[in-house]
C-alpha cells in the first residue's frame, strides 16, 4: 500500500495530539495534590491510581495479548510479600514497595516459561492454581506466621501528612510508568505483534512474529504491575494478611473493570478503573448485594457490551483518544480494511480500525 | 472515522468534555464523602468497627442491641472535666473482609474525624483497622481475639520495646486458654490422650505452636495428626488415628462447616463414644451454631470471654450480666450469646478512658489514658499497666459447656460455666459432664 501515492499512513492525528496533551496536564495536577486535597481524597484517588494499574495490566494481558489470566493475585499478593520482607530487612520502605515489583517481575519470567505453554481456559485455571501455590509458600514463611500475617510497621516512621502525600506521589508515579511503558509497548512492533497472536498464533507464528517471546514481555508486563499494585496497597493499608492479598477477588476486580471499561481498548481500562471506584465508594456499604450487582454488570457487559463501554463509544462516535493504530487515508471506501468484528476477547480494537 | 462528517469531528471535544465534567464530578463526590461532617469541639466521634454480615457475622448480631444501649446511657452527653461533650458512635460494617475493614478505618479517620475507634473480633476485623490507627495517629482500642496475633502479628518482636503507640488491646491469650484447658481436662476422670485438630490457617498454627508444648509439660499426650486445610470434607484418617490411640479428650479450633463434617463422621465411625470431652474453641461460640448440630451439639465443651454470670456491671450503662442478657433475649426473641459483654466491655472500656482524659479532643491524651487505663467492665478487669507487653491487658477465659436446656427452656441449649481458672470471681454452675454420659 505504501508504493500508492494517495495512500497515507497516518498515527497522530489532531485528536489524539490533543488528548495526550489533555492527560499530561491532568497528570501534572494530580502531581500537586496532596498540597490542596484533604487526606481523605488523598487516600481514595491513591486507591484509585492502583486499581487504574491492575485494570490497564490486566488488560494488557487479556485485552491485548488475549491470555485471560484469573490468577494474578499470585503476583499482587507476591509483590506485597516482597516488600515486607524487603523492608523488615532494613530497606527503605518506599525503595522495597519499587524493587519488590521488580523483583516479582523477575520472578515471573521462569513462572512464564511454563504458563505460556497452556492455553485458553487451561492458562486461566493454571495461574490459578500458580496463585494458590504462592498463597501456601508465603505461608510457610515465619515472619508471615501463616494466616495471621504481619505489618509494615516501617511506614510508621513517617508522620501521617506525609505518608499520605508519599504514598499517593509514589502510586501516581507507578501509574503514570505503567501507562507510558504500555504506550510505548503497543505503539512498538510488540504492540502489532501480541494483537496478531491473540487473532491467530499459527497464522502470526509463519508471519515471523516471535510468538513466546511476545507473549512473555506482556507476561512480565503484567506480573510486574500486579505486583507493584499489591506493594502499593500494602502501602496504604499496612495490614499484610495472606489471605487478603491472594484472593481471587483482585482478579474479578480486574476483570471488571476491564470488561465494563472497555476489552482491548487502553482508554477503556482507565475508564473501567473510574467506574469501579465511585461504584465501590457509592455502593460498596450495601453489602452482598454490592457483590452481586458487579457480578452481573459484568455479565451483562460480556454478553451485550462486549467491547465494554469505551468500546461502544470508540464505534458509535469514532473516538480514538490515543495514537495506538494506524488510519489509512486516501483508499477508496471499496477496498478499505475492515475490522474484524467478532466481539469478547478476540475483538481487535486499534489496530486496523479504518 | 472519515465517514463522519466535520460538523461531527468538531462537536467531539464537546463530548468529551461532559464526560470529562462528569468523571469530576464523580471524583470529587466520590472523594470528599462525609467532610462537611468534621468535628466540633464540643462532640466527641467514636467509630465502631466489627463484622455485621459475611462469614463472622456471628460476631456482630448482637451489636446493633450494644450499641443502642450504650447510646441510651450517653444520650445527654458526656461530662469531662466540668464540660459537657455531645457523643457520637458511629458504627461500621467489615462485611468480614480485611481490606474493606482497612478502608472503613481510613475513612472514619480522615472524614469523619473520630476521635477513638474500637474494633472488635477477629484478626480479620481488628489488625488491619488497628494498623490504620496507628499509621494515622488515632487512639484505637480492641479486644476478641488471641492478643499474640493482634501484638505478633503486626509486626511487634518479642523482647523488644513495643512499636506500638496509638493502639491497645485486651482479652484472652494462649496462656488463658492454656490456664483454662489444663483446669477443664481435669474435671473428669481420662487417660490424658488429647487427640487435637487443628487447621492450617492462623489460630490452628498458633496454637499448635504455643499450647501444645505446655499441654505437654502438664501431662497431657497429645495425639495430632497434623494440620489439615479449611474446607476438609474427610476425616476417616483423623478418626481412625485417633479411635486408634485411644483419645479421651478431643479439642479443635476449626472453623463451623468443617466440625459440622467432623463431628457427624466421629459420630457415624464410632469415635464419638470413646470420648469424655470435646472441647471446641473457635466454633461453637454462640447457640445458633450449636443448635445446628441437633443433638450432637449436647455437652460440647467450649469456652467463653463473657458469660451472663460475670458479677460485673457495665461501667458505662450500669447494668449486669443477667439484665443484659435478658433485655437481648426480650427484645431480640434470640438467645443472648458472649458477644453481648464483649461488645459492651469494649464501650465501657473506650468511655472510661475518655473520661480519665484530660482533653478528650487531644488523641495524645485519649491514647495516654488508655495506656493508664486500669478498670473494670462488665467482662472483667483491664488493667494497661501491668499487662505481659506494653500495649495489652489479658482477660479472662472460661472453660463452658452446651447442655440440653431444663424442661420448659425458651431455647434448646444452655450455655453454662465448668470451670474459673482464669477469673475466680465468676462462678462455676455444673459440673461438666461427660460427653458420652
Amino acid at each position: 500500500m505504501s508504493q500508492d501515492p494517495t495512500v497515507r499512513v497516518e498515527r497522530w492525528t489532531l485528536q489524539s495530539r490533543i488528548s495526550i496533551l489533555a492527560a499530561a496536564i491532568i497528570l501534572a495536577i494530580l502531581a500537586t495534590g496532596p498540597f490542596f486535597f484533604g487526606n481523605n481524597a488523598i487516600d481514595k484517588l491513591t486507591t484509585l491510581f492502583i486499581y487504574v494499574i491492575l485494570a490497564v495490566t490486566w488488560n494488557a494481558l487479556a485485552g491485548y495479548g488475549g491470555l485471560v489470566s484469573v490468577g494474578q493475585q499470585a503476583f499482587f499478593g507476591l509483590g506485597a510479600y516482597a516488600a515486607v520482607r524487603l523492608a523488615d530487612a532494613g530497606l527503605n520502605v518506599y525503595v522495597s514497595l519499587v524493587l519488590a515489583a521488580v523483583i516479582i517481575a523477575a520472578v515471573s519470567l521462569p513462572i512464564s516459561s511454563f504458563m505460556l505453554r497452556l492455553r485458553g481456559g487451561e492458562f486461566a485455571i493454571g495461574m490459578w492454581v500458580v496463585a494458590e501455590l504462592c498463597h501456601l509458600l508465603v505461608n510457610l514463611d515465619s515472619l508471615v506466621q501463616g494466616e495471621t500475617g504481619t505489618s509494615l510497621i516501617a511506614l510508621n516512621a513517617y508522620d501521617a501528612d506525609t505518608r499520605h502525600a508519599l504514598n499517593y506521589w509514589v502510586a501516581l508515579g507507578s501509574m503514570t510508568a505503567i501507562l507510558v511503558i504500555l504506550f510505548v509497548l503497543l505503539r512498538s512492533r510488540i504492540g502489532s505483534a501480541i494483537q496478531a497472536i491473540r487473532d491467530n498464533e499459527e497464522a502470526a507464528a509463519s508471519l515471523g512474529v516471535r510468538v513466546m517471546g511476545t507473549k512473555r514481555i506482556i507476561y512480565v508486563f503484567a506480573a510486574f504491575g500486579a505486583a507493584l499494585a499489591g506493594a502499593l496497597w500494602l502501602s496504604t493499608a499496612i495490614t499484610f494478611q495472606p489471605k487478603t492479598y491472594f484472593g481471587v477477588q483482585w482478579t474479578a476486580y480486574m476483570i471488571f473493570m476491564v470488561l465494563v471499561g472497555g476489552l482491548g481498548t487502553f482508554e477503556g481500562a482507565i475508564l473501567g478503573a473510574l467506574i469501579f471506584f465511585l461504584i465501590e465508594t457509592w455502593f460498596g456499604g450495601s453489602g452482598v448485594w454490592y457483590l452481586i450487582g458487579l457480578g452481573a454488570t459484568a455479565l451483562v457487559f460480556s454478553l451485550f457490551v462486549p467491547r465494554g463501554i469505551w468500546g461502544w463509544l470508540e464505534r458509535r462516535f469514532g473516538l480514538g483518544l490515543l495514537p495506538l493504530g494506524y488510519r489509512i487515508l486516501g483508499v477508496p471506501s471499496a477496498t478499505r480494511m475492515q475490522t474484524p468484528d467478532d466481539g469478547g476477547i478476540g475483538a481487535a480494537p486499534s489496530v486496523g480500525t479504518p | 472515522m472519515s465517514s463522519h462528517s466535520n460538523h461531527e469531528a468538531c462537536l467531539r471535544p464537546n463530548r468529551r468534555q461532559l464526560m470529562a465534567g462528569i468523571g469530576a464530578g464523580g471524583l470529587m463526590l466520590a472523594t470528599q464523602g462525609r467532610a462537611f461532617a468534621a468535628g466540633a469541639d464540643n462532640i466527641i466521634k467514636v467509630g465502631f468497627v466489627s463484622p455485621r454480615t459475611g462469614a463472622l457475622s456471628g460476631f456482630g448480631q448482637t451489636d446493633g442491641y450494644v450499641l443502642d444501649l450504650a447510646r441510651k446511657s450517653l444520650a445527654k452527653g458526656l461530662a469531662i472535666g466540668g464540660k459537657t461533650y455531645e457523643v457520637q458512635i458511629i458504627d461500621v460494617d467489615t462485611q468480614s473482609d480485611p481490606s474493606r475493614a482497612s478502608q472503613l478505618a481510613k475513612s472514619l479517620i480522615n472524614s469523619d474525624q473520630v476521635d477513638l475507634i474500637l474494633a472488635i473480633s477477629t484478626p480479620e476485623t481488628i489488625n488491619p483497622v488497628a494498623d490504620a490507627a496507628e499509621a494515622a495517629g488515632v487512639p484505637c482500642l480492641s479486644t476478641v481475639m488471641p492478643w499474640e496475633a493482634w501484638y505478633f502479628g503486626r509486626g511487634a518482636k518479642p523482647g523488644a520495646p513495643s512499636p506500638f503507640k496509638w493502639t491497645y488491646h485486651f482479652g484472652f491469650g494462649v496462656g488463658e486458654f492454656y490456664k483454662m484447658y489444663v483446669s477443664q481436662f481435669g474435671l473428669i476422670e481420662t487417660n490424658k490422650k488429647v487427640g487435637v485438630l487443628y487447621p492450617n490457617d492462623a489460630d490452628g498454627n498458633a496454637i499448635r505452636a504455643n499450647l501444645v508444648p505446655l499441654l505437654e509439660k502438664s501431662g497431657f499426650t497429645i495425639i495430632d495428626p497434623g494440620a489439615y486445610e479449611d474446607g476438609t470434607t474427610d476425616y476417616s484418617s483423623q478418626i481412625s488415628l485417633f479411635k486408634k490411640e485411644k483419645v479421651e479428650i478431643f479439642n479443635s479450633f476449626p472453623i463451623p462447616p468443617d466440625f459440622a463434617a467432623f463431628w457427624r463422621q466421629a459420630a457415624q465411625q464410632g469415635l464419638r463414644k470413646q470420648l469424655k470431652i470435646a472441647q471446641l474453641a473457635k466454633t461453637g461460640l454462640f447457640p445458633d451454631g450449636v443448635e445446628a448440630l441437633g443433638s450432637l451439639g449436647y455437652n460440647l465443651g467450649n469456652n467463653a470471654y463473657w458469660h451472663k454470670t460475670f458479677p460485673y456491671t457495665s461501667s458505662l450503662t450500669g447494668i449486669g450480666g443477667e439484665a443484659l442478657a435478658n433485655g437481648y433475649e426480650e427484645s431480640s426473641g434470640k438467645q443472648w450469646t458472649q458477644q453481648l459483654g464483649a461488645t459492651l466491655s469494649l464501650l465501657d472500656a473506650g468511655f472510661t478512658a475518655l473520661k480519665a482524659s484530660t482533653d478528650p479532643k487531644s488523641k495524645a491524651d485519649i491514647a495516654k489514658a488508655i495506656s493508664t487505663l486500669n478498670t473494670v467492665t462488665i467482662s472483667g478487669k483491664v488493667d494497661f499497666t501491668s499487662g505481659p507487653v506494653p500495649n495489652v491487658s489479658p482477660g479472662p477465659i472460661v472453660g463452658t459447656q452446651w447442655v440440653k436446656a431444663a424442661p420448659g427452656s425458651k431455647f434448646k441449649l444452655d450455655f453454662v460455666v465448668t470451670d474459673n481458672a482464669t477469673d475466680s470471681k465468676v462462678p462455676i454452675a455444673a459440673k461438666l459432664l461427660p460427653l458420652n454420659g
